[in-house]
């Protein structure tokens, strides 16, 4: 993308959030913070006076939309040059601190203690974004036979390891009530499946970097 | 994988390539031309055939098979 339109989308996005704001203020101070606080929409009147509310809100709704088909476009179109080039995709190690993201599984912990919410555990698959870090090693490599043969020969290994990791798991969980509770087995269930794909993930890039790059350590003669 | 000998490092020295030269003749990556000349990599028929034309000797001479 061009710098010139990065700096529109961001001013857009400025827009937007100073609309926001304004209209947030507009509707503390001068409607009761109708639409700000939490309200029963099941009996809602029109009034003209929350318009600017749910005008800044439309008009939120539509820049986050228009930058989300922006992104597919944009991977559509990368993903098409990697294609044509036969190269693999760009992309930059430091992403693989994305994989940090996994630790926000431990949220899980508070909100099933809290309000009895299990979904946060399925952040633990972000630890498979750490492969990023391997992948962004290869990026812009020349997929040669040798290349694509790695790729399936990695890919096949890591799936075959985060199966054996399920299956062995599901069958341990399925002899009986982990600590005496269903609901116990369910999340550790969730926790499993969770690390287990990450694994999938993290190892098909990191055997695919070992099996290509393991090659040059043998020598570079000429 | 099958075990084999080969002797594309001879015919490619030959011919005067270097191995970057090779790889971009037969369309594949240095490091794929290196693991073939240390027989570490069986390449499909068609590299084996693209390599075979590029370095001027036939096949079975290249790639010896026990």
């Amino acid at each position: 993308m061009k710098k010139s339109n990065v700096k529109l989308w961001v001013a857009c996005g400025i827009f937007c959030l100073l609309c926001s704001l304004v209209s947030s203020w507009y509707a503390i101070t001068f409607n009761d913070a109708r639409l700000v606080t939490p309200m029963d929409f099941g009996s809602y009147t029109f009034q003209v006076r929350d318009l600017p509310m749910i005008l800044s809100i439309s008009l939120t709704c539509i820049y986050i939309f228009s930058l989300f088909v922006l992104l597919f476009l944009h991977i559509g179109k990368n993903n098409r040059q990697a294609g044509q080039a036969n190269t693999t995709r760009k992309l930059n190690p430091k992403l693989g601190m994305l994989g940090f993201l996994g630790f926000l599984g431990f949220a899980g912990i508070w909100t099933y203690s809290m309000d009895g919410i299990v979904s946060p555990f399925a952040f633990f698959l972000f630890f498979g974004f750490f492969g990023f870090y391997y992948e962004g090693k290869m990026s812009g490599t020349f997929m040669d036979e040798r290349f694509r043969e790695n790729a399936t020969r990695a890919q096949l290994k890591a799936n075959k390891i985060a199966l054996s990791i399920i299956l062995i798991s599901l069958v341990i969980f399925c002899q009986g009530r982990l600590g005496g509770k269903l609901e116990y087995t369910l999340i550790a269930i969730i926790v499993v499946l969770s690390l287990a794909l990450a694994l999938d993930i993290f190892l098909t890039e990191y055997l695919l970097y070992r099996y290509d790059c393991g090659d040059q350590v043998d020598g570079d003669e000429e | 994988m099958a075990e084999f000998e080969c002797r594309l490092k001879k015919f490619r020295q030959l011919k005067e390539l270097t191995q970057e030269q090779l790889a971009a003749k037969v369309g594949v990556r240095r490091e794929t031309i290196m693991r073939l000349e240390k027989a570490q990599y069986n390449p499909s028929l068609k590299l084996a055939i693209d390599i075979s034309r590029a370095v001027d000797a036939p096949i079975e001479e290249i790639f010896i098979f026990e």
